[in-house]
């Protein structure tokens, strides 16, 4: 299952106005955290916040509505999340964090919990996981190079930042620029080339925009807890939802591209472990199903 | 006729000792002596040379027992060398870990003692209020220190970071909660200290008490100038012993003194008891303290001050000292800072100040009584330990050509 396990899957939104109107698409992580917080099922969350610089996003304890909203929005670099974990729960006190992760950090999550070396007493205070759906991350350095060569834009004039229909799509205040996601083929992190998931398989709750329509995001409940809170959400009307499309550019998308980063990060694993590199998975004869994510 | 009995080594406390007590016909002891026997590690010897950051990090390792009495100890130290003047609220966060790790050392220390003081059918209430004891104030260490043993968050200068408001609520309700259970156990073991029986002026000396502060510590309040130290050569009349004792004597005034909780007690709170059933009687007394302080301390930290002064890491050569009251005693760090690296680093610690008044304390009581003695006082002695075995096969250790460390 490319997919990983899950409950079951959905297109939604936030209802939320100000969150569509700040969100990447559907508005689920920031519309859901918010939920979350005013429920008081999780009492903090580690999220990707703003910092001092543009579209340089800074792992943030959000102890309320107003500092979730400030971390909507999809940055494409890298937010160490897990690392303010520990300050969250110790610190800023919680005892039930809610924390947005790309898969990568879900896995780093889970691994924390399971083996807590050096987190005893904190990774077990993580109450919601939401995983957000990821092809790839580049290094802010990468990132704003790409930027300002490929798309000949001033990286302080850029207003949003998107990826889809094969694209890398940069918004400006009068103006739409894009260039082929081929093209920032190299400029990712090197990790990125061995990584096997794509929707965040481990997490309590995963959502992206891949096989939405636009505005929209697909949701996947993975989890008891994962499950309860998105469905509390749908009944207090905070987010609705519509039936999954199946068709090509919904489900069958989705499931297309997670087997593609698969088959590609298969790929390179099995050449770097013929040369003897450390790589942090199985080669693929070494796995029942060589898809799967260990 | 006199006989030797050998205790080798102490147990249920923290480090290696011996304890050898001469007796008489009757089994009285007429002459104790106790000693360290744990191989030196020479943290002192680790951090010369190198940041003065280094030196809160490498020395809160000198003992798991006591890491947070010794990092404060630490920065306090460089704090003094570099001039440094930390912000209240930083001090006010120093002050609570400080006073949350005394009560759970305490909580430990009755941990050990169960077994001697503890009849059968308590036994599991006993110990089961000395873990949701432990429980509730490691959660303070661990909120405020930034971890639960070897606090990553006192740093030379002040805190690395305030804590939250939603912490400092959480943690002065869980403090609030713990009162009533905390004077329950303090009732408990008060009670079964007094009920054991231990014969009246058991573990009494003359040596007077030492202490700067209630609770915290006081540099003040320690002369340097009236601090001597001998080697124990010069100190057990034992040559046997001489040769093989691990730590320095410290002096104060010429004479060897007592640290600890009863000798806060008697400077600052008038305690006038002394011998072990006091020890223990002030060691859970104390816990109370502590108790009231970290929970006025919540009461009015303020979470958005600041808690990071600047400074210059460069130093002067100044002399810093930092005293802190720990669980088992007054430990100072002394360090001096010039060019940016630590020129000298010496810890003068709560066991070795009780190292020489133990084995005296002993005497006059049957030697079955003496390790009672000794774990009244509650020795660590791994930090106590400054002078290095040079012969592995006799256990020697050099000697007046020694160095120290």
């Amino acid at each position: 299952m490319v997919l990983g396990t899950y409950k079951q899957i959905v297109h939604a939104r936030s209802t939320d106005k100000q969150i569509q109107k700040i969100s990447q698409d559907g508005g689920i992580a920031t519309g859901l955290l918010c939920f979350a917080l005013d429920e008081k099922i999780i009492d903090g969350a580690v999220v990707a916040g703003p910092s001092d610089e543009m579209w340089k996003p800074e792992p943030t304890v959000a102890l309320s509505s107003d500092e979730i909203l400030a971390a909507a929005g999809t940055k494409y670099t890298l937010s160490p999340n897990l690392w303010m974990v520990k300050e969250a729960v110790r610190q800023n006190g919680l005892e039930k964090a809610g924390i947005v992760t790309i898969p990568c950090q879900t896995m780093g999550l889970r691994k924390m919990q399971s083996y807590p070396i050096g987190v005893r007493f904190v990774a077990d205070k993580i109450a919601l996981d939401i995983g957000i759906f990821c092809t790839e991350n580049f290094p802010f350095e990468s990132l704003k190079t790409f930027i300002t060569a490929k798309a000949g834009v001033n990286f302080d004039l850029v207003e949003k930042m998107d990826i889809g229909k094969g694209k890398f799509w940069v918004h400006t205040a009068d103006d739409v620029i894009s260039f082929p996601i081929k093209e920032t083929h190299g400029y990712e992190q090197n990790g990125c080339k061995v990584c096997l998931d794509l929707v965040s398989e481990l997490s309590d709750i995963s959502t992206g925009s891949i096989g939405a329509p636009d505005n929209w995001s697909s949701v996947l409940t993975r989890t008891e807890p994962g499950e309860t809170i998105f469905s509390q959400a749908v009944d207090a009307g905070l987010i609705e939802t519509k039936p999954m499309d199946e068709g090509k550019f919904g489900l069958e998308m989705l499931t297309k591209l997670a087997k593609s980063k698969k088959e590609k990060a298969m790929k390179e694993i099995d050449q770097r472990k013929e040369l003897g590199l450390p790589v942090p998975y199985k080669a693929s004869s070494e796995k029942e199903d060589p898809l799967a994510n260990v | 006729m006199s006989e030797k009995i050998v205790i080798s080594p102490t147990s249920r406390q923290e480090g290696h000792a011996e304890l050898v007590m001469e007796v008489d016909d009757e089994g009285i002891v007429t002459k104790g002596r106790y000693f360290s026997i744990t191989p030196v590690r020479g943290l002192e010897k680790i951090v010369t040379g190198k940041a003065p950051e280094t030196a809160p990090v490498i020395t809160q390792r000198i003992c798991g027992v006591c890491p947070i009495p010794h990092t404060l100890a630490s920065v306090e130290a460089m704090d003094d060398s570099l001039d440094i003047e930390i912000p209240k609220a930083a001090k006010q966060l120093r002050e609570l870990v400080l006073a949350a790790h005394h009560i759970n050392s305490h909580a430990i220390h009755q941990f050990l003692i169960a077994q001697d003081v503890v009849p059968a059918d308590l036994m599991v209430t006993a110990i089961n209020s000395v873990s949701e004891i432990r429980k509730n104030v490691q959660y303070v260490v661990d909120m405020v220190g930034g971890e639960g043993i070897h606090p990553s968050e006192v740093r030379i200068g002040g805190m690395a970071k305030n804590i939250s408001e939603i912490a400092r609520k959480r943690l002065y309700a869980r403090l609030k909660a713990l009162q009533p259970k905390l004077d329950a156990h303090v009732d408990l073991i008060v009670g079964l200290v007094a009920d054991k029986g231990f014969p009246e002026g058991l573990g009494v000396h003359n040596q007077k008490p030492l202490a700067t502060d209630v609770l915290y510590g006081d540099r003040t309040k320690f002369e340097l100038d009236r601090f001597t130290e001998i080697l124990p050569e010069s100190w057990y009349d034992d040559p046997e012993i001489a040769k093989r004792a691990c730590s320095t004597i410290p002096l104060y005034d010429g004479r060897s003194v007592e640290v600890g909780p009863r000798a806060r007690m008697e400077v600052f709170q008038g305690f006038k008891d002394k011998g072990v059933v006091a020890q223990h009687v002030a060691r859970a007394l104390e816990m109370k303290t502590a108790l009231s302080k970290a929970i006025d301390i919540l009461a009015e930290l303020d979470t958005s001050a600041p808690v990071m002064a600047d400074y210059d890491i460069r130093g002067t050569n100044k002399l810093g000292v930092g005293a802190i009251e720990g669980p088992r005693g007054m430990d100072i760090h002394m360090a001096q800072v010039k060019d940016g690296k630590t020129q000298f680093y010496s810890c003068l610690v709560p066991t070795t100040w009780n190292i020489p008044t133990m084995g005296p304390a002993t005497e006059g009581f049957h030697h079955e009584f003496g390790p009672h003695v000794i774990r009244a006082y509650d020795p660590c002695l791994s930090c106590a330990t400054h002078l290095i075995v040079v012969d592995d096969e006799d256990r020697s250790i050099i000697k007046n050509e020694m160095v120290r460390i």
